[in-house]
């Protein structure tokens, strides 16, 4: 509280003390197999979050078989040697449970949603997922072809669903964040069982893996039942596979030109970003803010209220474990040119790092973050995932506890100083997406 | 103390269970059932007629004040669409504060503000609170209504129906709305260009200062606030808020189609058909078959495992999915049964709604999907409960609905008593199968035939309104539209005495002007088009010594085969004159419907497979459309006597790159005049 004080001298902004985060309260334990366990107790509503966090992304696929992490996600609700094929859904729905997963770059995340009274069962699915899931032919077939369907529903068919995947693959020269979760159909459709089966092997081992109960529990009953189900599953044999290649710092700009089915021009750029556990990650995500979080925030006042240029403006930092990237775009208003609309843009970028920001700006800003952060752990799942993060990328579970302190730390000077530092014209990427009708061709 | 002892029990007995490993072949079952606890709101009503629900819950520094008006819908007629303006309008500035001010003001406490027609929603931290409320009080009493935020609004709206009218979604639920309720309901009234430029500043100032009354209008408040705290802030900031008299609304009842029909929309372009079977059911919240209708919906539709999903998805694989929706409103609510299909599959897929609809009004549901029906929406419910503003919204149902006090203390074991007996009642009150109306948004040519086994078909434009069907004479040809074409304009022997020609064209997109040019020398095989914006070329076509180039964006590609040809059939002013000595061939294909004038439909097509795809009008013989997948739709109208051959001075284009149409006006229009390598290049 004394440093935040003091903080608060220096920014000039006594009128709003600084506030402490709501502690959330946690304990943890580790398995003999190297399963990490985070339990967290809420008993307000009688509703239990099971989640299990496995520590593999894109990012540890092999260059030749893009599209795995994601591909498993889909694999591991095919069922498991009790599960019968497609009943993994149907179970958890038969008990008044919700499910999903996702896959990034870095993780693949799990988790159900379910009456307090069914933690038995969500503790055994996950077990049962991570003992013996089933990875065989049919399964591949089946997902493959579900995998289909959503490339199609997501990137090909969505307006704008491929910048990602054309940011990325031009933003890394050498680092797998080259490609996006999604990956490459070719390559899913080029690998042997064989190959599937040693990649379940490798990383779905609970030495990869965090598991963490939040909700409406009793500790020790819940320890006791994570014994019961997890014990028995072997420790992984060969160390996790992480790729250390550090991206080398670009120093020339790639523009290019996608052409897509959309109605109204896109400008787009990225700028790489330090790892996502570096200091400076706190002040990027408030620069961002300073941009676009907000309708009274730099771009979106200028760019879409006064000028009229853009119909909306986003700056979004996209944090990734080895470092991933700042992304900015803008959709053009009406006959507005995208080049038009870019310079802008730069302009205003120049303007934060030659001036920098006032004191009212960075006081509004401070506040902003206060509010998000403040309700960022408003639900038992939202809880669930920001414990396993916490743990797995920051390395300790605690510091979903210290984050409003991180950002605490950050000045005013900081801002100024990470736009100069980190959004660098000469080693961008920029995109202009533009309508296929505005492709050169016969009419 | 009881809870660890027991604990304490059950880690023994894993233990115990570990060294016998621990049986996977079966399921764990569920522990006893957990009491869900409905959180409790507060109310309080205040002098003015504002009630209160406050539902407190510290569990975040934060609060949210949620003000909802309680009005009869209104139908807005020749002004449709003003009620979607009024929020936006009181957002944007009042007497006190600019809308720069209000945006820096709420941001600058990490709040949210935000109004609709029927609505203020307010939250911010704990902290803030006083400022959020100031603000949002601001807003509730001292709204300015500026005209050019009006204007910016406006702008907005016409471009969103622009784009709306070629989506699909869109189109269909446009057309379900008209077609089972019809105009002059407030469900089934439209916005078009013409009503959203009706509206004025005075509208929305009127029904700002109509409905805005404190006697129709609830307030809750959810956070970090008790009833003692609230009724001093609401007092300060909503007591001297002052009654008026609110006018009511009551409409006739929507009836069901006495009979199946479809209502097709026919968009050609469409490889999907968007279908929706639907009829409308009076239904609201407390209504005695309310909960069991829950758990029908539930079974026929309501889910990834539900019938229409398993058949029409994971059985049939018509569709990525397949869903059913019973509502539930004040006025009147609707049931339908939606998907996306293939458009090969559209008959097959409707059968196979009619066959599920059928079969669970006939044959009813088992025991065991009730049960799981069950489980799913329990488990909903108490999902539901983790949020506080849930516990907000049940206490204003309660009053808005006029349900029992305990209602939904008493859901789940209201919904947990109802059986397969009641279940199948429900669906037998509610569903008659063979009223449905079938829309479906799709390739008529393909769909429409085949979609006739189901009932009439009636075909409707893009906007719900009923479609002009046209048939041809039986004796019309191809050759006989050109040559009455010809006719109109002048006469084929003016019209060959034009060898070269020049047009410019101005137009205007949202404030930024834009000149297309094109020069015309078909003798000498030369043809320019130029799109240029502030003097810049962007785009432009050229052909010239048997080449054709096309470049935009400083990319030049060269054109060959079919695309070549493509740009040779462009080449000429008057195709029509010149089709049989060049070897093309016509295709004539109907009388067809453009924007209300019955035209002639005639292809001209190159050997290589280029064409032109151009519309007639019927009565003057006049071209008025041409028509190209690729680059969108040309209309022309306006037109205007040059060296005695009419010719179009107003050319507007409709292209999936531009949201809005593009009317380009010509500027200069110079015939017979050298042509020089300046204009092509």
């Amino acid at each position: 509280m004394n440093k935040l004080y003091a903080l608060g001298l220096v920014a000039g902004m006594l009128g709003t003390p600084a506030l402490a985060q709501n502690k959330i309260d946690f304990k943890e334990f580790t398995l003999d197999n190297g399963l990490h366990v985070i339990m967290h107790q809420d008993n307000s509503t009688p509703i239990v979050v099971t989640s299990v966090l496995y520590h593999v992304g894109s990012k540890n696929e092999n260059p030749e078989r893009t599209g795995f992490a994601h591909f498993f996600e889909h694999l591991m609700f095919e069922g498991s040697e009790n599960i019968d094929r497609g009943q993994y859904m149907n179970i958890i729905q038969g008990r008044g449970g919700t499910l999903n997963a996702y896959t990034s770059n870095d993780i693949t995340y799990y988790y159900e949603l379910l009456p307090s009274n069914e933690l038995e069962l969500a503790l055994y699915m996950e077990s049962e997922r991570m003992l013996h899931s089933k990875v065989d032919q049919t399964g591949v077939e089946t997902q493959r072809e579900v995998v289909k369907e959503e490339r199609r529903q997501r990137y090909e068919n969505q307006p704008y669903g491929t910048i990602l995947p054309e940011t990325l693959v031009r933003a890394y020269s050498v680092h797998p964040y080259q490609w996006a979760p999604i990956g490459s159909m070719d390559h899913l459709n080029a690998a042997t069982i064989e190959e599937f089966q040693q990649f379940y092997k490798d990383f779905y081992v609970p030495n990869n893996a965090t598991l963490t109960i939040a909700g409406d529990i009793d500790y020790a009953e819940t320890e006791a039942l994570v014994k019961k189900y997890f014990t028995e599953i072997p420790e992984g044999t060969k160390a996790i596979f992480r790729p250390d290649v550090v991206e080398p710092k670009k120093t020339s700009e790639t523009r290019d030109v996608i052409y897509d089915n959309i109605q109204i021009p896109a400008v787009i750029q990225a700028y790489n970003l330090p790892p996502r556990n570096h200091p400076d990650s706190y002040a990027l995500t408030m620069l961002s803010t300073y941009l676009t979080g907000g309708n009274s925030s730099l771009m979106t006042k200028e760019l879409v209220d006064k000028q009229q240029k853009a119909l909306v403006v986003a700056a979004i930092p996209l944090e990734l474990e080895d470092g991933g990237i700042f992304i900015m775009y803008g959709i053009t208003n009406m006959g507005v040119e995208p080049k038009d609309l870019e310079s802008e843009i730069d302009r205003l970028i120049k303007q934060v790092q030659d001036q920098g920001i006032s004191d009212d700006e960075f006081a509004k800003l401070k506040n902003q973050m206060e509010n998000s952060i403040v309700s960022s752990n408003s639900t038992m799942a939202g809880i669930a995932e920001n414990l396993a993060e916490a743990k797995v990328i920051y390395g300790d579970t605690n510091y979903i506890n210290q984050i409003m302190d991180k950002f605490s730390q950050v000045t005013k000077a900081d801002i100024q100083r990470v736009a100069k530092e980190y959004l660098d014209l000469n080693g961008r990427v920029v995109l202009y997406y533009l309508p296929k009708s505005a492709q050169p061709t016969t009419e | 103390m009881k809870k660890l002892a027991i604990s304490f029990v059950l880690t023994l007995l894993v233990t115990v269970g570990l060294m016998a490993q621990v049986d996977r072949s079966k399921l764990p079952a569920s522990g006893p059932a957990p009491e869900i606890k409905i959180g409790e709101a507060e109310t309080f009503t205040l002098d003015n007629g504002l009630k209160v629900f406050v539902v407190k819950n510290t569990k975040l520094p934060r609060v949210s004040f949620t003000l909802v008006l309680e009005r009869d819908p209104i139908l807005e007629g020749d002004k449709a669409g003003m009620t979607g303006f009024v929020g936006e309008m009181m957002m944007g500035g009042t007497k006190n504060r600019s809308k720069d001010q209000l945006d820096l003001e709420v941001d600058f406490i990490g709040g949210s503000l935000s109004a609709s027609s029927t609505s203020v929603y307010a939250s911010s931290l704990k902290k803030h609170q006083d400022k959020i409320l100031e603000l949002m009080a601001d807003v509730l009493y001292n709204p300015v209504f500026p005209q050019e935020e009006l204007d910016k609004l406006k702008k907005q709206s016409l471009t969103a129906l622009a784009q709306s009218k070629d989506d699909p979604n869109a189109i269909s639920s446009r057309l379900s709305s008209t077609v089972l309720f019809g105009k002059d309901h407030p469900y089934g009234e439209i916005e078009s260009e013409a009503t959203i430029n009706n509206i004025t500043v005075d509208d929305v100032k009127k029904y700002y200062s109509t409905y805005f009354k404190p006697n129709i209008a609830y307030l809750a408040i959810v956070g970090d606030m008790d009833k003692a705290e609230a009724e001093k802030v609401v007092k300060e900031y909503f007591g001297s808020w002052t009654r008026g008299e609110v006018p009511k609304f009551t409409y006739p009842v929507p009836q069901r189609a006495s009979k199946r029909a479809v209502a097709l929309v026919d968009r050609s372009s469409s490889v999907q058909s968007v279908i929706n079977l639907t009829q409308p059911v009076q239904m609201k919240i407390g209504d005695p078959d309310y909960i069991s209708s829950r758990l029908l919906n539930q079974i026929l539709g309501g889910g990834s495992s539900s019938r229409l999903f398993m058949n029409l998805r994971e059985d049939k694989g018509y569709t990525y999915g397949a869903y059913s929706s019973i509502g539930a409103d004040k006025l009147i609510a609707t049931i339908s049964a939606d998907a996306s299909v293939r458009t090969e599959v559209t008959d097959s897929a409707v059968y196979e709604f009619i066959h599920e609809i059928e079969n669970l009004v006939e044959n009813g549901v088992t025991e065991e999907e009730l049960a799981k029906a069950k489980a799913e929406l329990s488990g909903s419910f108490g999902r539901s409960l983790e949020q506080p503003s849930t516990v907000a919204q049940f206490a204003l149902n309660i009053d808005r609905y006029n349900l029992p006090k305990d209602y939904y203390e008493t859901y789940l074991q209201k919904l947990n008593a109802l059986t397969v007996e009641d279940i199948n009642a429900t669906a037998k009150r509610l569903i008659e199968p063979d009223k449905f109306i079938i829309t479906t948004v799709g390739n008529g040519d393909e769909i429409k035939e085949k979609l006739a086994q189901f009932g009439e078909v009636t075909l409707y434009d893009n906007m719900g309104q009923p479609a002009k069907e046209l048939v041809a004479d039986a004796d019309m040809t191809a050759e006989k539209v050109l040559e009455a074409y010809l006719t109109a304009i002048g006469g084929e022997e003016k019209v060959k005495a034009i060898k070269t020609a020049k047009i410019s064209m101005d137009a205007n997109v949202m404030g930024t002007p834009l000149n297309i040019a094109f020069s015309y020398d078909p003798q000498n095989g030369r043809y320019g088009q130029k799109l240029s914006v502030g003097g810049n070329v962007m785009q432009k076509t050229t052909l010239a010594d048997g080449k054709a180039a096309v470049s935009a964006q400083g990319q030049q590609m060269d054109l060959t085969g079919e695309q070549l040809e493509a740009v040779m059939l462009n080449s000429y002013l008057f195709p029509e004159a010149i089709y049989q000595e060049k070897g093309y061939t016509l295709t004539f294909d109907g009388l067809k419907d453009v924007e209300g004038t019955p035209a002639y439909k005639v292809i001209i097509s190159a050997p290589s497979g280029a064409k032109l795809i151009n519309y007639y009008a019927q009565e003057s013989g006049l071209k008025i459309k041409y028509e190209n997948p690729a680059s969108g739709d040309t209309f022309y109208s306006d037109y205007q006597a040059k060296d005695g051959v009419l010719l179009p001075m107003a050319w507007t284009i409709k292209s999936p790159a531009i949201p809005v149409p593009l009317e380009a006006k010509v500027t200069t229009l110079e015939l017979n005049v050298p042509i020089t390598d300046e204009d092509i290049k």
